[in-house]
């Protein structure tokens, strides 16, 4: 595997979709490619920063006792 | 009371029941993701409120041991589109002072505990990283927000975004190098390579 074919997979493997063969391939590639390696870790920082740094809120209160309500019906 | 009143009670209280323990618990992500959408808390407050409504009404249809977040999502995405597409802002076209006011009023509410160990991304201020997102186009952004904040596997996102799984792979792929190099661009002006303080 070259290092482009690496990079294209380093996406969805970080995920966790690659195929089983594809795992494989990819790693075995890592293991020889320094450069690689580190892109690698560039790539899963990449996600992580997505995942914590926007921030997240809370659905309002009055949002979220109307939903509650709506299942309610009968009670 | 009635016997047949008492009877569909007591099947629409086992439906009630049931969609509190499996649809309730999602309001927090469903909201948020409206307010990605429609860059509006009023909207996405309505847009929530619909998708519930509709939801509820549907509930029979939702397939038992299948992710209810992601069907929940798909309802409010095909809400979002009936509803605002017509209105909203073009792919490419990035209002950054709307980004920003809207940043502001929703940050306050929360904030993170952990971080990426990396100087790199230490240097980058979370609005940035929400301009960054914000400005990639819409069929980028959308995998990448539904893939790495909600943690939807590709199958999930496939079928909420009706495209092969190939392609959401693919959109993942690019939409993420797009953003890299957004992202590297905010450090690069706050001096990455130098030593950047927290």
């Amino acid at each position: 595997m070259n290092c482009n074919k690496a990079t294209v997979l380093m996406s969805a493997a970080i995920d966790g979709e690659l195929t089983e063969k594809e795992a494989e391939e990819l790693s075995g590639h890592l293991a020889d490619c320094p450069e690689c390696r580190s892109e690698f870790q560039e790539a899963k920082n990449t996600k992580i920063i997505i995942r914590e740094r926007i921030v997240r809120v809370k659905a309002p209160r009055n949002l979220v006792e109307s939903i509650v309500r709506l299942t309610n019906v009968t009670g | 009371m009635k016997e047949n009143k008492k009877e569909l009670s007591a099947r629409e209280q086992i439906k009630q029941q049931e969609f509190q323990k499996e649809a309730v618990p999602h309001i927090n992500a469903l909201y948020n993701y409206a307010l990605h959408l429609t860059m509006n808390p009023d909207d996405a407050e309505d847009l929530v409120q619909e998708t519930y409504l509709k939801a509820y009404k549907f509930f029979d249809s939702f397939e038992r041991g299948t992710n209810c977040k992601a069907w929940l999502f798909k309802i409010l995405k095909n809400n979002y589109i009936n509803k605002f597409r017509k209105n909203a802002r073009e792919p490419g076209k990035v209002d950054y002072d709307l980004i920003k006011d809207f940043y502001h009023t929703i940050k306050d509410v929360q904030s993170d505990t952990t971080e990426a160990e990396s100087d790199f991304f230490h240097s980058l201020l979370h609005e940035e990283v929400y301009q960054a997102l914000q400005s990639l186009p819409e069929e980028f952004r959308e995998v990448i927000q539904l893939c790495d904040m909600e943690g939807f596997t590709y199958e999930e996102i496939a079928n909420m975004v009706e495209s092969p799984i190939g392609t959401v792979r693919s959109r993942l792929y690019r939409g993420r190098k797009l953003l890299r190099a957004k992202l590297e661009e905010y450090a690069r002006k706050h001096g990455y390579n130098t030593d950047t303080e927290e």
